[in-house]
């Protein structure tokens, strides 16, 4: 459970709140961050945050306001923040929809995530397992290796007036990214690592898989490939971005509603992709950060968008679901546990790629943005570890490679899904800390993938 | 405890002179007494956000044995112990040294600056500002609308800087973002869309009365659903190469993606590739690189109204205005301190002279890190929009962005723009909706062969530049002329 000052003062304040017949909901958000950045084989900055934030949202009738805090909370600050965001509610316009109050549904108190070693786990160690990858791996000519590594702990505590529940969440979570970069051709390979608790990988792990990428990269040029329709065996961290993208284009209530998704127009029931697509967000899958409930105080449980390529369920959260007249799906969130469920291709990247044969590999798709989002259009490129297919086997390192495709063409050729699952962190840090993981399988095959343009570089 | 910056320095003073007696090179503390942010939105005029955010703390940064530590705390009265954390933070990654970091030369400066402003928006009553976006909001209503946006974001920051050089400088910043969208479905299902920022040419005042101008921001709401009507009945971008007149509003995010995060010198050294990415300018490159042709003129500049204007950057330098390109020669790169030692021995030769006064933090909580200030073309000598125009045989001009998505060494690019008007034998005729295009980035500025006067040249704000581990979104701007690009790639081909 949350420090007891802190719940003390919180639960003292909505219970005040409620005497005087305001109606508000208090979310808590404390943070220890610690990262390590290394550039140019060294490490070049190492970083640690504690910050607590308080956000105050309060409700009159159809009027709201809130107002957000970063600073150590004390019983002044919290009675200065929460007539701030009464003041605020007061000014505000009334919407032309009566909107949904956040309740707190059914207590929470989950501390299962939370590792106090990895919490606490020191920029010595950190910089220690990267020193012993960085002198193992020794390939030919000058390079450099950068990355960061990032590990914390998060704490989540939500309340509102409308009950006397309490919804708790601690967890510990690390996001570790090396890129090994080639100073003179240019070339980036990448190996990325998510955990939960401390000890989650080693660095021998690490040296072995940027090993078995080396040689294709030493031993072959660049491989300009042509624009036109290919197949692509996507790697795991490039379904996870096309998952994220099929979820954003195609299932967010309010762009359903307003007729601004792929989907408009279908209804549950209606068929969309090909039949080896199922896609959940599933707090339960063990890959995922697991979020048990959200900011509008729902319990959150396995929910199913797509099954056997079927939609099924949109994502609704208060608001869309308050101006559209339907129920909140648990969706007030920034971090949701997507999982593209397993296939049924044998596991390991050698079998997809061996069934791929001839084909473009691409794990990693960069710096993606949708021209269209009605459409399910999505633009993108190839980055780190990106190979040429030839009877299966690496022959030579991709040139970046743009892709330019729509979510339910991508979706809609699939022709085999790996039946191993792996998590891939999906976590940012622009502004709280927020763990995010999703669950996809380690490769996804797919046919008639639109290449629209090709640089001379990688 | 009462955080006076007085009160702080007084704290801040001898922590520093502790950090230089256990061994530091170099150390800085940034308080922020007050960083508070509003943001006010109505969507289908259902004010959706009506928030305030307030942050106060403290970001100290030490330098160790050419490694940085870092650490910050928003419990003032934890000062000395985040002193302790930072130093402990700044050895442990000393452990694994590369190129030593170094400050260079010690530039001790002090002194105040303060952003113009008539108005603090912060003074203006929420129902006040709330009744102005509703007025902008039913003016945006219409025929055939689906969809209507009307947002505005207030900034205020006060911010100390101490470093162990003696550097003592404070700054007031303010900052001022507006948008107005309208949406609507297309005949084939398709949502278009038409915006507007508040913008300005760069001269004028940050407050309330900047977004209060007719000129800058509520002027265009009528033009914005007229254009919207124009894309609704328009056909797709037939794909093809043709001349691209770009207007500021899109502009200035051609020269984001392709020159300013390009030019940032810690991309070019290898310190983002983990995540922004790196850059195809090597430091050698720096003082030869043909970037674009002779008309190209690009310098950090320093504009008077502008969210990258702040008077000194978050390691205590004055801004100072510089080439970054000068007739098309790479000259120059967004730098701080910190990383010119190594540039510089990377090139083999001096590429870089002193701090490009680069070095941002986006709050009390992240440490600085290479950014992009004012980012600016210079006008040139091709006279109006009209006059460029008259002079395009075949072509489309394009503005406002809808999608960017850019090669992670800046080496290439894709953008889809809100709108294209054809230019055919000199007159500017029908509108195009879904337009696209695509470039390598050398190739395309080296194909820019006009640039508009100062009538053409306009100041884009930029709220939302994302970069850095731990994440760092940044605001900055954009003084951009009307440019022509010969034969570009437009419009998807299937
Ligand atoms: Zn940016």
């Amino acid at each position: 459970m949350l420090e007891p000052r802190i719940r003390e003062l919180l639960t003292r304040a909505r219970d005040d709140a409620r005497k005087r017949g305001v109606s508000a909901e208090f979310n808590l958000h404390r943070e220890k961050s610690s990262l390590i950045r290394l550039g140019n084989s060294s490490v070049a900055l190492a970083t640690h945050e504690e910050l607590t934030r308080l956000d105050i949202s309060v409700q009159d009738g159809r009027k709201v306001g809130s107002f957000s805090l970063t600073a150590d909370v004390t019983a002044d600050q919290l009675k200065n923040a929460l007539g701030h965001a009464e003041e605020n509610c007061r000014a505000a316009l009334p919407k032309d929809y009566e909107p949904i109050f956040g309740t707190v549904e059914e207590p929470v108190d989950d501390s299962a995530g939370f590792d106090p070693e990895l919490e606490s786990l020191s920029p010595e160690a950190k910089t220690g397992l990267c020193a012993a990858v960085i002198k193992a791996v020794k390939p030919k000519g000058a390079y450099d290796f950068s990355g960061s590594w990032s590990t914390g702990s998060t704490e989540m505590y939500y309340i509102t007036t409308a009950n006397d529940n309490e919804a708790f969440r601690k967890l510990t979570d690390g996001r570790l990214v090396l890129v090994l970069k080639e100073q003179q051709k240019k070339w980036e390979l990448s190996v990325e690592r998510t955990q939960k608790a401390a000890g989650a990988f080693t660095a021998g792990d690490i040296i072995a898989e940027f090993e078995s990428l080396l040689p294709v990269y030493e031993g072959a040029e660049g491989f300009r490939t042509a624009v036109g329709r290919q197949r692509v065996l996507f790697g795991a961290q490039a379904v996870a971005e096309l998952l994220g993208l099929a979820v954003w284009g195609g299932f967010i209530g309010r762009l359903y509603e307003e007729k601004r998704s792929y989907t408009a127009g279908m209804k549950p029931g209606d068929k969309l992709f090909a039949d080896a697509v199922t896609i959940t967000d599933d707090p339960e899958n063990r890959d995922v950060f697991g979020m048990p409930f959200d900011f509008s105080g729902k319990r959150r449980r396995r929910f199913t968008l797509v099954e056997n390529g079927v939609l099924r369920g949109l994502l609704y959260d208060t608001m869309a679901a308050a101006k559209y007249g339907r129920k909140p799906t648990g969706h007030d969130l920034g971090n949701d546990d997507f999982v593209l469920a397993p296939g049924r291709g044998e596991p390991g990247l050698d079998a997809g790629c061996k069934l791929a044969g001839d084909a473009l590999y691409i794990p990693h798709l960069h710096y993606i943005h949708l021209p269209d989002p009605t459409k399910g259009l999505f633009t993108g490129s190839s980055r780190f570890n990106a190979l040429r297919l030839q009877g299966g086997r690496f022959t030579a390192p991709l040139f970046s490679t743009r892709v330019t495709d729509t979510s339910p063409s991508v979706f809609g050729n699939v022709v085999a899904l790996s039946s191993k699952n792996v998590p891939v962190n999906t976590s940012s840090t622009y502004a709280r800390r927020s763990p995010t993981a999703v669950s996809v399988p380690e490769w996804l095959l797919c046919d008639n993938v639109r290449i629209t343009d090709v640089a001379d570089s990688f | 405890m009462t955080a006076t910056p007085e009160k702080i320095a007084g704290v801040v003073r001898p922590q520093l002179e502790r950090l230089l007696a256990e061994g530091g090179s170099f150390g800085d503390a940034r308080f922020y007494a007050e960083d508070a942010n509003q943001r006010l939105m109505l969507y289908d005029g259902n004010l959706e956000s009506n928030t305030r955010t307030d942050e106060q703390g403290i970001g100290v940064r030490v330098l160790w044995h050419g490694a940085w530590g870092f650490a910050a705390t928003a419990d003032l009265d934890a000062i000395p112990a985040c002193f302790d954390r930072a130093l402990a933070n700044a050895r442990a990654a000393a452990q694994l040294p590369g190129f030593p970091k170094d400050m260079g030369p010690a530039r001790p400066s002090k002194g105040e600056y303060v952003a113009p402003v008539e108005k603090d928006p912060f003074d203006v009553p929420l129902a006040d500002k709330l009744a102005f976006l509703k007025g902008l909001d039913e003016q945006l209503k219409g025929e055939g609308i689906a969809q209507r946006v009307v947002s505005a974001r207030f900034q205020r920051r006060r911010i100390h800087y101490w470093n162990t050089e003696g550097t003592e400088v404070s700054r007031r910043v303010m900052n001022t973002f507006a948008t107005m969208m309208v949406m609507a479905p297309d005949k084939d299902g398709r949502t278009q869309r038409r915006s507007v920022e508040l913008n300005s040419d760069g001269a004028g005042t940050r407050g309330w009365e900047w977004l209060a101008d007719e000129n800058c921001f509520a002027g265009h709401a009528e033009r914005i659903k007229q254009d919207l009507a124009a894309i609704l009945a328009a056909e797709p971008l037939p794909p093809g190469r043709r001349d691209l007149i770009i207007l500021p509003g899109q502009g200035f995010l051609q020269v984001h993606e392709t020159i300013g995060h390009a030019l940032e010198l810690d991309r070019i050294l290898g310190y983002e590739l983990s995540f922004a990415g790196g850059s195809h300018v090597r430091p050698e490159m720096i003082g030869k690189l043909r970037y674009g042709s002779d008309k190209l003129n690009c310098r950090a500049g320093v504009t008077a109204n502008s969210p990258g204007t702040f008077g000194y950057d978050d390691e205590g330098t004055p801004q100072r205005d510089y080439y970054l390109i000068k007739e098309g020669i790479l000259v120059n790169v967004l730098s701080s301190r910190t990383d010119l030692g190594e540039a510089n021995a990377r090139a083999g030769r001096e590429v870089v002279k002193e701090s490009g006064t680069a070095a941002r933090a986006c709050a009390f909580y992240r440490t600085p890190i290479d950014r992009m200030t004012n980012i600016n073309i210079d006008a040139g000598p091709d006279g109006t929009l009209d006059d460029i125009v008259r002079a395009t045989e075949d072509g489309i001009i394009v503005d406002t962005p809808v999608s960017w998505s850019i090669g992670s060494n800046r080496e290439h690019f894709h953008f889809g723009t809100e709108i294209a008007w054809e230019v055919k034998d000199g007159k500017r005729g029908r509108v195009f909706k879904n337009t696209t295009y695509q470039g390598h980035t050398l190739e395309f500025w080296n194909s820019l062969d006009k640039v508009g006067d100062e009538s053409t040249w306009k100041l884009q704000s930029v709220p939302n530049c994302g970069k850095g581990e731990p994440n760092q979104i940044m605001e900055l701007g954009h003084g951009i002329p009307v440019m022509r690009f010969k034969n570009v790639q437009t419009g998807e081909k299937e």
